[in-house]
């Protein structure tokens, strides 16, 4: 396989091709992206190894295997966190907590409260900011940026177009520069991806984390998505994403693989599943769901609306999945499956040793539904939590065996687990 | 993965599940060779609550207890561990399980109504479109079709009537049967499953050993710290092997996944998380129970079988591919019940009918070795399954790895994702064997009447059952992107009336196999609960 000769835009967007070197600065942007991913793994190995994840503009590693990893589009954080019949309702209310690349706006008929339209995104933040024009950080301080020759013009077009004929080019700013939580991207509209964890920039760095293998206490080698995740906090432990995607790229790193992303580089929908759909007489579901931008063909969807056609005289309400109305944008999401595409390449190349863990996960075991944000091995546990995974990945402080006296099993797991650690070290 | 210095009493602390009041067929659940189905019927009259209740009342009294299966289950395995046949010689047993449809429930209690499911609530007839059955009320497939619960023809009780020999069921079936006439309730469906004869014992009609992959549950039949309800076989001294499986390779699942009321699953097996909701208060003890009659169509899955292996066997990479070797990639598993990807290159018999090794095997990493309760290795160690995370040698959509993503990722997440996913699966065959695999059904002396009586009991008919079916099962993109299952898929859940799916051959190519006609096709069923013994006597009969 040769060279990649440009990172295109997601879904092979054609929005930039009339701004003069926009393209240019996109694949400019995405590759320092890919380079600051590769150089942020450097210090994690030892000298002479590889870091297994590469830029395909710069390196060529061979023919690969493309692998789409999917996951789906309701946030799994909330399902732990509330069960479903909350979750929804949260889901609605609140952009910020889908975080599984994948976010929607339900917009409601004032009077009776029927959903009339559901629009759900997988762009980028980066995509519209890039569009908009200026600098741009691809780094993580946000110190390292591109500049882009940008088109405000063409963004409000596109809000008009896409969100509401009443977008203001005003509505669009925060102190004289894009602002990707302006109200037609949160509390009036949709454009793109606004939820902190949902960028192009996490899941290249996200890729790049997860190609390093990590051992536990004896030795072992962690395969397990959570424990794994737990280890190495790459991304939210809680989601269905990112322990997958860890997990999955992780995989083929020990496998001694290359990897990287495949072009264009993107987060996408990779389908909707109408399968037990139901739609009042008269009204066909395939006329209530649409591909505004993106690709179905390709399953690469950016932006996807479900809306029952005007001239009936009904709403996405009266729609029923699995003879259940739909009362909730969530609904829809849960049909909804999401996707990037990773590349693995040369396969059995590399051989790097893994790594100890830098973190674990603390729980509470007298309501054990999350895991909660990994907390580094050096930063005692919470008062009341134990550690999840003692026996796979997640390495117990030596304060935290001291604490441990009392807790009935969880406590001689973590006796044991401090046996074993003798034993090794 | 040995660490001697570590005690067996440091394993997770299991729950003691109430045998007494919880049904034998949702724990341990009946494995008998011999069932027979009743499926109830209340007409509509002005005395036929009143004969519902009574016959409930009378029925409550033949319906076999946890307790009571367990120990029918321990005598067997004795008996086998002596005989060494996979069956019993002489047993008069006969166990019996009583079950209502949301229909039927409302009947005898309106606190039924509080049941917290939807799909329990609505049916499997209302909800069979969502689990990717045909919508062309022509098609065999679509529930106004079907020769039991169909649309408008829902059941309101099943009777489950199994034991170790025909004769035996057949007569406790009569009398059951008969206390149902007497109480003027209608007989709307009787039905008999076997298992097939030996050669094939315990294999579906396709050809393949069947439910080899049955998780196993967490917990204990009393006080006693080793009395679990699913044996442990994995030597004490393996840890976390040993508190993780029953057999190797058996997820041990906490009981909340089966039985309303107890512990569930955690993001950690080794923690049990919040229990499974049981409301109303007397759904304790209770679990759901899908049935669903599935009919298989042999002569058309290994047809197909045979001419895709034909045509791919000339592509580079898939030389010498033979129908058999195809279906075993489709399925996961050979005909013996050998794992795909511990013997890629061939059925192994023995490997196949050893329950310490034909589940023990991952898909992420290179399966480690485990020593057996008894102190032997696995005795295939050059079988020991190789990593295989993109698919290439299992494809992701071979059916076990659809169904059960073991130590992968999913698109749900992590390993509670499947965990929370597995079920009990308790059904039987029925009909008779074909001889000619390859046979058209115009020479088919039973016209393809032969299939599955699938039944499975969990506590979450949406989270379990009907998420296998219609998000795993029939998306080609989850639980990873691969393909469709192409053995028991629904055709009518795809776009384009076509399931497709991705296998690699010897050089990594990339080959499409597509299937336009589906080889299982639902003829019958219902959504069920069970009920606890106390609930039986103390709400419903009352």
């Amino acid at each position: 396989m040769a060279l990649l000769k440009r990172f295109d835009p997601p879904a092979f967007f054609t929005d930039f091709d009339d701004i003069r070197g926009q393209r240019e600065a996109w694949h400019e942007y995405v590759s320092h992206a890919f380079d600051e991913a590769i150089a942020s793994e450097r210090p994690k190995l030892r000298a002479g190894e590889t870091v297994q994840f590469y830029n395909p503009a710069k390196d060529d590693h061979g023919a690969g295997i493309d692998m789409a990893i999917t996951w789906n589009a309701f946030p799994k954080e909330l399902l732990r966190a509330y069960g479903r019949a909350r979750a929804l309702v949260i889901a609605d209310r609140d952009r910020s907590v889908l975080t599984e690349y994948c976010e929607w706006h339900v917009e409601r008929d004032p009077e009776t409260g029927a959903i009339v339209r559901v629009t759900f995104t997988s762009e980028p933040p980066e995509y519209w900011e890039a569009m908009y024009g200026g600098p741009l950080a691809y780094d993580q301080a946000g110190k390292k940026t591109v500049k882009f020759p940008g088109s405000p013009r063409e963004v409000l077009r596109r809000y008009q177009e896409l969100v509401s004929p009443h977008v203001q080019a005003h509505d669009l700013l925060a102190d004289g520069t894009y602002d990707p939580l302006n109200k037609w991207n949160s509390t009036h509209g949709i454009m793109h991806l606004s939820a902190s964890p949902n960028s192009l920039t996490a899941e290249i760095q996200l890729g790049a984390d997860a190609t390093i293998a990590y051992r536990n206490a004896r030795g072992e080698v962690l395969v397990e998505p959570e424990p794994l995740i737990c280890c190495a906090a790459f991304g939210g432990t809680d989601r269905n994403s990112d322990p997958t995607i860890g997990a999955t790229v992780n995989a083929l790193a020990r496998l001694g693989a290359m990897i990287t992303l495949a072009n264009p580089v993107g987060l996408y929908m990779d389908h909707i599943d109408l399968t037990g759909w139901s739609a009042p007489k008269g009204v066909e579901i395939e006329d209530c769901v649409r591909v505004v931008r993106g690709d179905a063909r390709k399953r690469m969807i950016e932006r996807l609306v479900v809306e029952v056609p005007r001239k009936s005289a009904f709403t996405v309400s009266d729609l029923t999945i699995a003879g259940a109305p739909v009362a909730f944008g969530g609904q829809i999401a849960e049909c909804i499956t999401v996707k990037l595409v990773g590349t693995a390449s040369a396969l059995g190349s590399v051989n790097n040793a893994p790594s100890a863990c830098g973190s674990r996960c603390c729980v509470d075991p007298a309501h054990f539904v999350a895991l909660g944000e990994p907390i580094p091995n050096d930063t005692p546990a919470p008062a009341g939590t134990v550690v999840a995974f003692a026996l796979e990945g997640g390495e117990p402080a030596p304060h935290d065996v001291a604490r441990a006296a009392g807790a009935g099993h969880l406590g001689a797991l973590r006796g044991h687990r401090l046996a074993s650690r003798e034993r090794i070290v | 993965m040995t660490h001697p210095a570590v005690a067996l009493s440091a394993a997770p602390v299991e729950p003691v599940l109430e045998l007494d009041d919880i049904q034998g067929i949702a724990v341990p659940g009946f494995f008998k060779p011999h069932q027979t189905l009743l499926g109830l019927r209340v007409p509509v009259g002005a005395n036929a609550a009143g004969n519902f209740k009574a016959l409930v009342r009378a029925l409550a009294v033949e319906v076999t207890d946890g307790r009571r299966t367990l120990l029918d289950r321990r005598s067997y395995r004795d008996e086998r561990h002596k005989t060494q046949t996979r069956h019993r010689i002489e047993s008069d047993v006969v166990l019996v399980a009583l079950a209502f449809s949301n229909g039927g429930l409302l009947q005898l209690t309106p606190g039924a109504a509080a049941i917290d499911s939807e799909a329990f609530q609505l049916g499997m007839a209302a909800r069979s479109k969502f689990l990717g059955d045909p919508a062309d009320p022509h098609a065999e497939g679509h529930p106004s079709r079907w020769v039991v619960g169909g649309t408008g023809a829902e059941l309101d009780a099943l009777l489950i009537v199994a034991g170790d020999h025909r004769d035996t069921v057949t007569a406790r079936a009569d009398v059951l049967a008969h206390a149902v006439a007497a109480h003027e309730i209608e007989l709307a469906y009787r039905e008999d499953g076997d298992v097939r004869e030996d050669p094939d014992r315990g294999h579906e009609h396709f050809g393949f050993d069947d439910g080899v992959s049955q998780p196993g549950i967490r917990g204990r039949g009393s006080d006693a710290p080793n009395d679990f309800i699913t044996s442990r076989r994995v030597a004490p001294t393996e840890i976390p092997a040993s508190w993780l499986f029953g057999y190797p390779g058996q997820d041990l699942v906490w009981p909340g996944e089966f039985v309303l009321g107890y512990p569930a699953t955690s993001p950690d097996p080794l923690m049990p998380g919040p229990p499974s909701r049981s409301v109303p208060h007397w759904t304790r003890n209770g679990s759901f129970l899908v049935f669903r009659r599935l009919r298989q169509d042999v002569g058309l899955f290994w047809r197909t079988m045979r001419e895709l292996a034909a045509s791919l066997t000339e592509r580079p990479g898939f030389t010498g591919l033979t129908a058999d070797a195809l279906a075993a990639r489709l399925v996961g598993r050979w005909h013996s019940g050998a794992p795909f990807n511990r013997t890629p290159g061939g059925d192994v018999p023995e490997l196949g009918g050893d329950r310490h090794a034909n589940n023990y095997f991952t898909f992420d990493a290179d399966t480690p070795p485990v020593v057996r309760v008894n102190g032997t290795p696995d005795p295939f160690p050059a079988l020991m399954a190789k990593a295989d995370p993109a698919g290439i040698t299992c494809p992701w959509a071979a059916h076990i790895r659809k169904v059960n993503t073991r130590d992968a990722g999913s698109d749900m997440g992590a390993r509670d994702s499947t965990y929370a996913r597995r079920l009990l699966r308790v059904g039987i065959t029925f009909g008779k064997s074909l001889a000619d695999r390859f046979a058209h059904l115009k020479d088919d002396p039973d016209k393809g009447n032969r299939g599955l009586m699938f039944l499975s009991i969990q506590s979450s008919i949406e989270d379990q059952f009907e998420f296998l079916s219609a998000r795993w099962i029939n998306d080609d993109a989850r639980p990873k992107a691969g393909g469709h299952d192409m053995l028991v898929g629904q055709n009518a859940a795809t776009p384009d009336g076509v399931r497709r799916c991705t296998l690699f051959g010897a050089g990594l190519q990339e080959e499409r196999v597509t299937a336009d006609r589906q080889w299982v096709i639902p003829t019958g069923g219902g959504y069920f609960f069970v009920p606890s013994m106390s609930a039986l006597r103390e709400v419903l009969a009352r």
